[in-house]
């Protein structure tokens, strides 16, 4: 029943032998690097006496706010670990570029043996899209979603709790791989028949399948917990045509993730099903077709390019109204634009494979298709545009990423629309052109996702982030990213190969070091960005905010203090209108407080879901390397626990009205409310429309 | 060309005005500038939103309409694409010549049935004669291309894809896999000579004179995964005229060229 596999295999330890820890100094280095971090991590825990604190106030929470907060660590983790796969990545090819390049390290060429190298380039692929924007934008979206609508939590909190600890399995199986065997050198897409066991025969396949397969069961889960969330828990008051824009794009993104993420749990459990059992639905022989893979993977991948650049959108529409003082214009066609963009989206998919040989029919549908999702796109362009228009924009930092995206978004339209036309697309196809096309439009994401780290970071923490080095961090990455992405769009439109880690043509080397240039820009902004992080917690005591951190916030969220309690509002708020607080602050009501308390209902912590975490490592691990038992165990475990999960009724406390009075009181008394003059941020007292109107 | 040309113009078009009127929004309504009006409750305009929609609209249908054609005038598959392409080359009317691309890990092999020859890793063509490419894989998936002579057509194990170009100018072209398929991906280029007519055929002989000969049990050898570093060019004599179709089947029968499995962190 079992495929045979190449070398030996035990029944006790499966695959897994001393040979599988890799022999190479870069790996050791690596390794090095984490076990001396760990080692600090575990130290200061032990030391510190900070375990208990650990487990009672992070890893058994069910609060939306911690989980989001966890998955963007997770997600920022994961981007610095992608970032140095790109650091290497680019660093081979400028060395490994013309026939007389020297070779390092037993390597023909550059420093990095090929096998390595594709593994590399794998590992980058999934890690960014999979494990770094994803969790980061899932982690905002659980933040601010449930505040924006003014629920207490997720519609189910444990189920939350659940999904962090399966992305967090994802992410560590792709760690583990890098000191335990190694990583599948197929691509982040997988490409069949690439990734069947006659090419693929090692483990490294199995750990990109079942990394993915795991954390997607719980991005899947998220995706119906948020969708459950802004359907059922929204305040009263707080009508469809009263959502806020990023609720809006979390909607859609959401719905895109509930139905495409089955369809990527297919595609991997039929290449499971060839690789563990010997069936043959993607080989090319015995029945198989390579391009049902490409389907079903690309009906998947290419929705889940909209669903990581969509909350990205909802960002912008959230920071750039707030900077320019001023509502998002044209509201209804923003919300008709998003789900037009999402609907669309699951029509173009073929265009990642104009080249295989469809007719022109075929080809021609889907390149119309592509184009039209430039339509809604557009208008979100203009919408913004307009939005500035008669405002009064305040360059923040927030805003400094929020119209880089923008400008990220005409460069990344423009090339789009070039690669939709498959005459064009016949000669850059593959090329590194297209790679420098899908990373603009990826950096739209980067872009708003750190506009929205510096964006809500007050809220959850109750401090701003530093904003000279936020804009430092800004200024080096952008210097950054016109240094690696314009040459490669150049050199690829040269007919320059994406994949490649070895460079027959001399003629690329100008751009590859100005590209190895703009790599050490972002080296920069990382260092500015990891200061930026530590100047603000140190001297946060001097940066405190009020409610409305920015001074001319407009949603829902701004409404309660900062950092935001555990029951996130002391009763629930009514909504009055689409900009709550703008209506509020116009009517006078904004320091409004609570004259009456009542007890709040709120789930309790629990270890379930980071049990149910670990034994999925447990089954993640035993797959991979085959160890039978270890798999029967995990799995019989994860059942066993779900079950009896099942039978306990006593979930939820109650926070009695004192304890709300309370803490809001404490929470208020914290904030620098009337502490300083006359500058424009602060706390929400700086802020008076109508005295401040030339 | 014409179509990238015309594309790009069109949407820079749109692309500059939109990021000009946008940093001047932005410039001009900053906070800091007293002078500019500030209307904070302005969010909607009917004549807005239809101009918004109208133009990537118009946008959308004139490049969905170029595309339509540009996709129909480079259809390999269309008969009538060899018809044009040789009335625009220097030797019209000639009979087009054959040739079977095969790949394996990693290197091609040309193989030219008429003639019963192959070269790996080499292609020679004559001027003005279109040349028909029937492409397939022993392994797994590649891509051929030749940047200036023809677009980038998939090459798939147990399937049959199909090019066709013609040459105007004598010279020596870049051509190389552009889909990746493992290790000794990046070895993966081939040099296409585009020679005179004469030259051609005097070619044709001397390497139908080579000792090595090519069925499909040696062709079973020479697939065997081999990383072509040192860019070595061997050619066959005597091929089997239907080795092309022989690999084929036996794709389709699961003949596979196992990869072997290399130590972790090592090539
Ligand atoms: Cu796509």
């Amino acid at each position: 029943m079992m495929v045979n596999v190449q070398g030996p295999w035990s029944p006790l330890l499966g695959r897994l032998s001393l040979g599988a820890i890799p022999d190479n100094p870069i790996i050791a280095g690596a390794f090095v690097f984490a076990a001396v971090l760990g080692a600090v991590i575990l130290g200061y825990l032990t030391f510190g006496h900070k375990w208990g604190y650990l487990w009672r106030e992070w890893l058994t929470t069910v609060d939306h706010k911690k989980i989001g907060v966890m998955y963007i660590i997770i997600g920022l983790v994961m981007l610095f670990r992608g970032f140095i796969d790109a650091l290497m990545m680019r660093t081979q090819q400028v060395m490994a570029c013309g026939p007389h390049s020297p070779g390092f390290l037993g390597a023909a060429h550059g420093y990095l043996l090929p096998y390595h190298f594709d593994q590399i380039y794998s590992a980058h692929g999934t890690i960014m899209i999979l494990f770094a924007a994803t969790p980061i934008l899932v982690g905002l979206m659980n933040v601010v979603v449930p505040l924006q609508i003014g629920a207490r939590d997720m519609a189910f909190p444990y189920l939350n709790a659940l999904g962090l600890w399966l992305t967090a399995v994802g992410a560590a199986l792709i760690m583990l791989s890098l000191f335990v065997g190694d990583f599948s050198h197929a691509g982040w897409v997988g490409l069949t028949p690439l990734t069947e066991i006659a090419y693929s025969p090692g483990v490294g396949v199995d750990y990109w399948m079942w990394a993915i397969q795991i954390s997607s069961v719980g991005t899947t889960l998220g995706a119906a917990n948020l969708i459950a969330t802004i359907i059922k828990m929204r305040a009263p008051g707080m009508t469809w045509s009263r959502l806020p824009i990023f609720t809006w794009t979390a909607l859609s993104t959401n719905i895109i993730a509930l139905t495409s993420f089955p369809v990527l749990a297919v595609a991997l459990g039929l290449l499971g099903a060839d690789r563990y059992f010997g069936t043959h639905f993607f080989t090319a022989g015995l029945g198989g077709n390579l391009m049902l893979y490409s389907d079903l993977f690309w009906i998947w991948g290419h929705p889940e390019v909209y669903f990581v650049i969509l909350p990205a959108f909802g960002m912008m529409s959230e920071i750039i109204p707030t900077f320019a003082e001023k509502p998002l214009f044209g509201y209804a066609t923003m919300v008709a634009a998003s789900f037009a963009i999402a609907g669309v989206s699951w029509s173009v998919w073929l265009h990642h494979f104009f080249t295989m040989g469809a007719g022109p029919q075929v080809n021609t549908f889907f390149s119309i298709a592509t184009m039209v999702v430039g339509i809604p796109t557009g208008v979100k362009v203009f919408n913004w545009a307009f939005t500035v228009y008669r405002g009064r924009s305040r360059f923040d930092t927030p805003m400094l990423w929020a119209v880089g995206a923008l400008f990220m978004l005409l460069l990344g339209g423009l090339t789009g629309m070039m690669l939709a036309m498959p005459p064009v697309n016949y000669s850059v196809h593959n090329s590194v052109f297209v790679v420098a096309h899908f990373h603009t439009m990826l950096m739209v994401v980067i872009y708003g996702i750190m506009g929205a780290v510096n964006f809500w970071f007050p809220k959850v923490f109750g401090f701003r982030l530093n904003e000279a080095l936020g804009k430092r961090f800004f200024w080096f990455f952008t210097a950054g990213t016109i240094m690696v992405f314009i040459p490669m769009y150049t050199s690829g439109f040269m007919g320059m190969t994406r994949r490649l880690d070895y460079l027959s043509n001399p003629a690329l080397l100008p751009f590859e070091i100005a590209e190895e240039i703009g790599i050490g820009f972002y080296v920069v902004s990382i260092y500015y960005f990891v200061r930026q992080l530590y100047v603000s917690i140190r001297d946060r005591a001097t940066t405190r905010v009020g409610a409305d951190a920015w001074g001319s916030a407009r949603t829902l969220e701004w409404l309660t203090p900062s950092p935001v309690p555990f029951y996130n509002y002391a009763v629930t708020p009514r909504v009055h209108a689409r900009d709550e607080l703008v209506w509020r602050r116009e009517q006078g009501l904004e320091g409004a407080t609570v004259a009456h308390y009542e007890d709040i209902p709120m789930p309790k912590n629990t270890p379930v879901p980071l049990i149910i975490g670990a034994f999925a490592l447990g089954l993640g691990f035993g797959l991979v390397w085959r160890i039978w038992w270890l798999t029967d165990v995990s799995l019989l475990a994860i059942i066993v626990t779900v079950i009896a999960r099942s039978f306990v009724r006593d979930t939820d406390y109650m926070v009695k009205a004192g304890v709300v009075q309370e803490t809001e009181r404490r929470l208020r008394r914290n904030a620098p409310e009337g502490s300083r003059e006359g500058e424009a941020r602060g706390g929400i007292d700086m802020f008076r429309p109508h005295e401040s109107n030339p | 060309m014409r179509f990238t040309i015309l594309d790009v113009a069109v949407m820079l078009g749109i692309i500059v005005p939109t990021a000009i009127i946008t940093t001047y929004f932005l410039l001009r309504y900053r906070k800091t500038n007293t002078n500019a009006a500030y209307d904070p409750h302005w969010s909607h305009s009917n004549l807005i939103e239809l101009i918004v929609w109208a133009i990537p609209l118009l946008t959308v249908a004139m490049l969905g309409y170029e595309s339509y054609k540009g996709t129909y005038a480079v259809n390999p598959y269309d008969p009538r694409m060899i018809k044009t392409k040789t009335a625009s080359a220097a030797n019209p009317g000639s009979a087009p010549l054959n040739v079977d691309v095969i790949t394996t890990d990693w290197q091609w092999l040309f193989v030219y049935p008429k003639q019963h020859i192959a070269v790996a890793n080499e292609l020679v063509i004559p001027r003005g004669t279109p040349v028909v490419f029937h492409m397939t894989s022993a392994t797994v998936v590649n891509d051929f291309f030749i940047p200036n002579l023809a677009g980038m057509i998939d090459v798939m194990p147990g399937m049959r894809t199909k090019q066709v170009l013609v040459a105007d100018k004598i010279g020596q072209y870049r051509g190389y896999s552009a889909n990746f398929s493992g290790a000794g991906f990046s070895w993966m280029g081939f040099k296409t000579h585009v020679v005179s007519s004469a030259h051609f055929t005097h070619w044709i002989q001397s390497i139908q004179k080579f000792p090595r000969h090519m069925d499909y049990a040696q062709f079973n050898k020479f697939a065997r995964p081999t990383t072509n570093i040192d860019g070595k060019t061997p050619a066959f004599s005597h091929v089997h005229a239907r080795l092309f179709d022989q690999v084929i089947k036996g794709v389709l029968d699961g003949k596979v060229y196992t990869t072997r499995m290399p130590p972790p962190g090592a090539a």
